[in-house]
């Protein structure tokens, strides 16, 4: 399997001299196409800063991420912006659409910054929302939309510029949990239809068997827990 | 990249649009205050030098230190052969100024501004409505505008009225002959004034009014007369229509009053706007943060809010500039008249468009310090 994301002892201190909070621990991982990872682990235990790390959003205190097997640079925020423009897709707990504009303008506008044709988005944009039962929400705006759909719409817009990257963080937190559980079905659905790595941050345990890794975190050290097994086993990371 | 700028920010700030209706409003009222102000003071210009610049003439002979039009000091008629006889002039005759009593018919009284023509009545009303132009010759006989009908208290030509204890008789009306001074003037020939202002002797005048010949260069005429004429100043028209408006404009401080009461309304302009920017930019904090994680430039951002400012900024001037001219339309025939040039308009539209766009700087600051990480942090 293609390599498209990794870690390389990447880690994340807050404060500075002798109080250094260590955040994350020594990572190293690698995430292979169309991988389906989930991330668990109790509130404040680094979920969310390696989310954006991995998300080009924060930068490591030490360490390399490597997208495509390209080092990406945290030093120059436009190279970080071309980054998340073209590879990576997110999706946020409250799905996050811009409530001025319509469903069909909230993705659009994601291809267009992509550099998109406007033939290209038409195409996209009518297959993700036939493929997402979206199309008679096409012109409505997300206040006319349930949690769920406007979750679905979230996938859309994370998917439409065809990233090698989605990361989305707690997408089931504000539904229920039959809705949560479909959401989360249509985006590994969809994630490996693309073939794009899929890293899902959830406390929902119950949703974990629905993906290809299970990745855990606590005082920010990570573990991959086996699917079958009971016990945690530290792969990836050094303590 | 443009579509998506368009498309964000008109519809951002649409999506509240009785606010939107607010900022509008609130810009389009203030560009009125502060056009308002400068229309006053165009029109106040174009009243202190309204006479000068319609005489016809290219040159003023006038006391040594005479301030404006209107305080003109006597010097003596000969001064009139005198210019004439200066190599370049044309023509020249004699006008007088001087400021006495009108009585008005139910017994006030009333200071008016005389002014005394010769022959060929350069320096008088030059829009008549009613009456004939050398009815003024005819003896106590006089022009006034129909402006100061009320002031005067007369209605129509053959109807008289006092002026310094001397019966005048109306021979005509002026139109869109303003004072600045609030006192009417009136117009006649000088050998009338002479009778009327008690302070001139029959041999005295105010100024010489010249012409020169064609393909003569102004200056140099100029110069030659002051050469050649003593105990006189001489200016063209232009320098001394400039020097009336700067008198009644700088010396007296009314024109820094207009003008420091038309900066204010620029500047509470400015306010409303960057106020409800930074509002509508607080507003949607959350949104740009999406923005930016999704990996839109922070550019695309700022140029989000410069073109809501331009938007905001256009509407409002637009409306305002309507208003305008509604209200310079509406003034034209009063007393204190609103009134533009072209240059005036174009360079007060481009420095409140300029407010506008400075006035998005606190949320183009904003912007900047937006961390795209917090978009995790709900």
């Amino acid at each position: 399997m293609k390599s498209i994301l990794t870690c390389q002892g990447i880690t994340k201190n807050y404060g500075a001299g002798d109080i250094i909070e260590k955040v994350l621990k020594p990572v190293d991982l690698e995430f292979f196409e169309g991988q389906a990872s989930v991330l668990i682990g109790p509130s404040g235990s680094g979920k969310t800063t390696l989310l954006s790390i991995l998300g080009c959003l924060l930068a490591p205190s030490e360490g390399q991420l490597l997208i495509a097997e390209q080092g990406v640079n945290f030093s120059d925020k436009s190279s970080l912006t071309e980054v998340r423009r073209q590879k990576l897709g997110f999706i946020f707990q409250h799905a996050q659409l811009l409530p001025f504009l319509t469903i069909e303008e909230n993705l659009a506008i994601v291809g267009r910054n992509a550099g998109l044709d406007e033939t290209d988005i038409k195409q996209r944009l009518d297959n993700l929302l036939q493929r997402l039962e979206l199309r008679a929400m096409r012109y409505k705006h997300p206040n006319q939309l349930s949690g769920g759909q406007r979750q679905r719409v979230a996938i859309a817009r994370a998917l439409l510029h065809r990233p090698s990257i989605v990361l989305a963080d707690e997408p089931t937190a504000a539904l229920d949990w039959q809705t949560g559980k479909t959401v989360v079905e249509l985006l590994l659905e969809q994630a490996r239809l693309e073939k794009a790595v899929l890293v899902v941050v959830t406390h929902d345990t119950r949703m974990l068997p629905l993906f290809d890794r299970i990745l855990s975190i606590a005082d920010g050290l990570l573990s991959e827990q086996q699917q079958t097994a009971t016990t945690d086993n530290t792969f990836y990371t050094q303590s | 990249m443009a579509s998506v700028v368009i498309a964000v920010s008109t519809k951002m700030l649409s999506h509240n649009r009785m606010r939107f209706v607010m900022t509008v409003t609130g810009i389009a009222i203030a560009f009125f205050l502060a056009a308002a102000q400068i229309g006053l003071l165009v029109g106040w210009v174009n009243t202190n030098s309204a006479i000068i610049n319609n005489a016809g003439v290219d040159i003023w002979v006038m006391a040594k230190e005479t301030r404006t039009i209107d305080y003109g000091t006597a010097i003596p008629r000969q001064r009139i052969q005198q210019v004439r006889s200066v190599e370049g002039v044309s023509w020249a005759e004699g006008m007088l100024v001087g400021w006495i009593n009108w009585q008005h018919p139910e017994g006030k009284n009333i200071t008016v501004e005389v002014i005394g023509l010769d022959t060929s009545n350069a320096g008088g009303p030059w829009k008549l409505i009613e009456g004939n132009l050398e009815s003024m010759h005819l003896p106590k006989t006089v022009i006034v505008d129909e402006l100061s009908k009320n002031a005067l208290g007369v209605s129509q030509i053959g109807d008289s009225a006092e002026m310094q204890g001397k019966r005048a008789t109306i021979g005509g009306f002026s139109q869109e002959v303003r004072t600045f001074t609030a006192a009417p003037f009136i117009f006649t020939s000088i050998k009338n004034a002479l009778e009327y202002v008690p302070y001139y002797r029959d041999d005295e005048i105010s100024y010489v009014l010249a012409r020169i010949k064609p393909n003569t260069d102004i200056l140099a005429v100029r110069d030659r007369v002051a050469d050649e004429v003593s105990n006189v100043e001489v200016l063209t028209t232009a320098e001394f229509a400039v020097r009336s408006v700067k008198y009644w404009m700088l010396e007296t401080g009314v024109g820094i009053t207009v003008i420091i009461t038309a900066v204010l309304g620029l500047l509470v302009g400015a306010v409303i706007m960057s106020q409800t920017l930074f509002a509508i930019t607080q507003d949607h904090i959350g949104n740009y943060a999406t923005l930016l994680a999704l990996g839109f430039h922070q550019k695309t951002l700022r140029q989000i809010v410069l073109a809501q400012s331009i938007t905001l900024g256009g509407l409002g001037i637009i409306v305002g500039l309507i208003l305008f001219f509604l209200a310079c339309n509406a003034s034209a025939r009063s007393p204190i008249p609103l009134e533009t040039t072209t240059t005036v308009t174009t360079g007060l539209v481009a420095f409140s468009l300029l407010c506008c766009i400075a006035s998005s700087w606190f949320s183009i600051r904003a912007i900047f310090k937006l961390d795209p990480v917090s978009v995790f942090h709900g």
